[in-house]
């Protein structure tokens, strides 16, 4: 089983004047590479450091990251 | 906007400081504990101090050198995926120290001339053990760092 966590944080990093990852890894107190990793979606954030992005970009945590559901093996192949 | 791959972390760095220094000194250690074990060398327990005093100063001095590049990475504290990381790493090195500690146990079934190396060889076949699960547990955190970055 996988889950499907996208995110907007690159389009939310670009509409608050290009805020470069360490910028934003500054403001929620985690490392560069690891806003990368999230960004590119190979890290689940805690609930807390999600919450501290949507702070950020003041906006809610649903404009942040968004859940396509669970998805099995099987399904994620026919993908 | 930054989104390409990331260069080594000072984390990273970190892990291959410890990594090359437990397997160039210790590799050289256990060479020359093999040349022992095949009588082309003397046992001497001097050696084994040398080297870890060596690795500890290859260490401080080491991650002096990358502290010094970037100090700001060097005092942040560990955030959460990096502790995920590290807690994934020393997990997958208990179970290879696990079996490599009882294989340790299987030296005393060894023919040797003199019952006193049964214990020498355990010992080492321990510290051997511990090496080797330290060098799984700093290469699985590179593993980890560089698929996660």
């Amino acid at each position: 089983v996988d889950t499907a966590i996208r995110n907007t944080i690159r389009r939310l990093r670009f509409d608050h004047g290009e805020m470069t990852q360490q910028e934003l890894a500054d403001k929620i107190g985690v490392t560069r590479q690891t806003v990368n990793a999230i960004e590119l979606g190979k890290y689940s954030p805690s609930l807390e450091v999600a919450f501290r992005i949507a702070t950020v970009f003041r906006v809610p945590l649903d404009r942040v990251f968004q859940y396509d559901g669970v998805r099995t093996a099987s399904e994620k192949k026919k993908v | 906007m930054t989104n390409q791959r990331s260069p080594l972390s000072f984390r990273e760095k970190s892990a291959w400081i410890s990594l090359i220094s437990l397997v160039v000194i210790f590799g050289a250690y256990f060479s020359y504990i093999g040349m022992v074990l095949a009588g082309l060398a003397r046992n001497r327990f001097a050696l084994f101090l040398v080297m870890v005093a060596v690795f500890i100063i290859a260490e401080v001095a080491l991650h002096l050198v990358i502290a010094t590049q970037s100090p700001r990475d060097a005092r942040t504290p560990k955030d959460e995926r990096e502790q995920l990381i590290e807690l994934k790493a020393t997990r997958t090195a208990f179970y290879v120290l696990l079996v490599s500690a009882f294989g340790s146990i299987g030296t005393v079934h060894l023919r040797l001339s003199d019952p006193d190396d049964h214990l020498w060889l355990m010992m080492q076949a321990i510290l051997f053990s511990i090496v080797f699960a330290e060098a799984v547990k700093f290469a699985r955190q590179i593993v980890l760092s560089r698929r996660d970055a």
